[in-house]
């Protein structure tokens, strides 16, 4: 047992040198300070009232208790919240949004990487200029802009999911056009030249042969537009007024700043607005972080 | 070449690109129509007194000349009156320069330290992934609520009870205080991106001038400074203008944690209450044109200086 011990210590003080030592340091520093927040998320979440509004901190919750996520879900709670409609609304703007952007950033970025046409570099240089244009500089001639285009169609730009999707997808092809065009130039054009002299049509060239060579760059500009929309702030806060329609960040930031402060509540949607992200970003690492290289996710 | 042959050629040229105008075309539609115009529009906005009243009917908007640019530089929100209360203009400048620089620092101190090769380095580049792919609004209410001013926010407890400060602290509502910490959260988000090109190009930097530096008798700190920063000199000047422009028009993080009060309040989130807590669209829009010209500026810096190295 001793010498077991001995060996241990001796084991560490050959292994430890100042720079390992250093190093160590510095890591475990990076990793607290960046996993702390996200602890304290989580366990928030399942705090009590008592717990959240004492005189010291909790530094972990006596049990899992359920009363902030109650709050959310469960309809006869008092102070329901009603956060599954939050959830949906949510998945409403963001799917339809990545779809369309994917599909569409598919066609344009064919053309782009493929095609020969006068003005290419132009519309490529100009659809990234665009991408580096403020989000609140752009608001307020949308919003009067679509209101005005509202006010002649008859449908309303308040409240209206569809035009939310509209309006990420702007935000969102820029990123999508760029990923795509760079891979697709990665696709050798030879397996393409011999479908097109096989009779195949540019559009059959593109489903049969570039997208299956292309799911990985797919997968990733889906979850990345996916993303942009599921975590769009300011957009949303504008155009978003009736309780029904929010989505899930415009509802966080309503129940914070509530009168009556529940940070539990606050902190049980933030840690389910959270996970799916994070669990998407960690299954598919491996493609996700070259394209935030890329300005996948602008912030 | 025969005449028919050409012909037939200018012909196929001609199909094509008929094809991609039509598959690029509805991308160019939804980029420049919500893009492209509403920037133009907004410049005409910005000329115009445009409010509540008269937003359904804003092409007949009255037109004011630079009275709503000069509105905005007079108000007490805008102009710098003294380091107690700095203006928007100004902490603009201070937080995106200083937030910039910080996530940059940070960035090459995390890429060097994931640039060796340890057990689990895999995991730990995932994890220092975790601020910038998780949502803002997530981010910072944890912020807030960690950061939360009575003794029983978590920070207050532990600084006090280390005995660093004897009075809780009110973080993110103390005047001067605030920005230095919305600088060191802005920072705390935003170094992965930094980090991850950063590493990239640290990963690309070949061995052998390592060892020849080696051979010369070189240290750690004299290679860092003789090779490692020298190769990496293009890759931060282009993260740092693209942070710095990104930053620059970063409305999100600044109205989630301060709303920006306490000497915190930046172009965005003045434009924003111009327009939608007073519903003076044409002062937004002279702000948010002010914004315009200095990242048209720090865009003429990165088209000349950086994309032409890039290519070099």
């Amino acid at each position: 047992m001793k010498n077991e011990k001995k060996n241990l210590i001796g084991h560490l003080a050959g292994w430890i040198t100042w720079k390992r030592f250093l190093f160590s340091v510095i890591l475990i520093f990076f990793l607290t300070s960046i996993l702390f927040p996200f602890y304290w998320m989580v366990s928030s979440s399942f705090k009590t009232k008592a717990e959240i509004g004492g005189r010291e901190p909790v530094y972990v919750p006596a049990s899992l208790r359920l009363d902030a996520f109650k709050e959310l879900f469960d309809p006869s709670n008092p102070s329901f919240q009603d956060f599954g409609q939050n959830i949906m609304n949510t998945l409403k703007v963001s799917i339809p949004t990545a779809i369309i952007a994917v599909i569409l950033a598919v066609l344009g970025s064919y053309a782009i990487a493929r095609l020969h046409f006068k003005g290419k570099n132009i519309l490529l240089n100009g659809v990234l200029l665009v991408y580096l244009f403020p989000g609140v500089l752009l608001i307020i001639p949308l919003f009067a802009m679509l209101a005005q285009v509202g006010d002649k169609l008859g449908f309303s730009v308040q409240d209206n999911l569809g035009i939310l999707v509209f309006t990420y997808l702007s935000q969102t092809l820029p990123v999508a056009l760029y990923m795509l065009t760079n891979y697709f130039r990665t696709i050798p054009d030879e397996i393409e030249q011999a479908a097109l002299i096989d009779g195949c049509s540019r559009l059959d060239v593109i489903w049969r042969v570039t997208l299956p060579l292309s799911i990985p760059a797919l997968v990733s500009v889906s979850i990345y537009t996916f993303m942009i929309a599921w975590n769009e702030f300011l957009y949303a806060l504008i155009f978003l007024n009736d309780h029904d329609m929010f989505t899930m960040p415009i509802k966080i930031n309503t129940i914070f700043n509530d009168p009556s402060p529940r940070p539990n509540v606050v902190m049980a949607a933030s840690t389910i607005m959270t996970i799916p992200i994070i669990i998407l970003f960690l299954a598919l690492e491996k493609y996700l972080a070259e394209g935030l290289t890329a300005g996948g996710v602008k912030g | 070449m025969s005449v028919a042959v050409k012909k037939r050629k200018r012909g196929m040229r001609a199909k094509e690109s008929r094809l991609a105008w039509a598959l690029i075309s509805p991308t160019a539609l939804i980029v420049f129509g919500l893009v492209i115009f509403p920037a133009i529009f907004s410049i005409w906005v910005s000329f115009h007194d445009v409010g509540l009243h008269n937003l359904n009917d804003v092409f007949h908007a009255p037109w004011v000349g630079f009275e709503n640019y000069a509105r905005v530089i007079e108000d007490y929100a805008f102009k710098f009156q003294g380091f107690n209360n700095m203006g928007a203009a100004v902490t603009t400048v201070i937080y995106s320069f200083s937030a910039t620089t910080l996530a940059i620092l940070v960035g090459i101190a995390a890429s060097l330290l994931l640039n060796r090769p340890f057990k689990g380095r895999g995991i730990a580049r995932a994890i220092f992934l975790f601020p910038y792919v998780a949502p803002i609004v997530s981010v910072a209410f944890v912020w807030r609520w960690i950061l939360d001013p009575r003794p029983s926010g978590v920070l207050n407890d532990i600084l006090m009870s280390l005995g660093l400060i004897q009075e809780p602290v009110a973080y993110l509502a103390t005047r001067g205080l605030s920005l230095l910490i919305v600088i060191l959260l802005d920072a705390w988000r935003y170094f992965p991106f930094c980090m991850l090109m950063i590493l990239a190009r640290l990963q690309a930097i070949d061995g052998k001038l390592y060892e020849a530096a080696k051979m010369d008798g070189a240290n750690a700190v004299q290679q860092f400074f003789t090779i490692t920063l020298p190769e990496l000199r293009y890759v931060i000047g282009a993260t740092f203008l693209l942070r710095l422009m990104w930053t620059f028009n970063k409305f999100d993080d600044i109205f989630l944690y301060t709303g920006g009060g306490f000497g915190t309040k930046v172009l965005p989130v003045l434009t924003y209450e111009f327009s939608f807590k007073l519903y003076d669209f044409g002062r937004g829009a002279a702000t948010a044109m002010m914004l315009l010209l200095v990242l048209a500026l720090f865009l003429a810096v990165y088209v000349t200086v950086v994309m032409k190295n890039v290519e070099d």
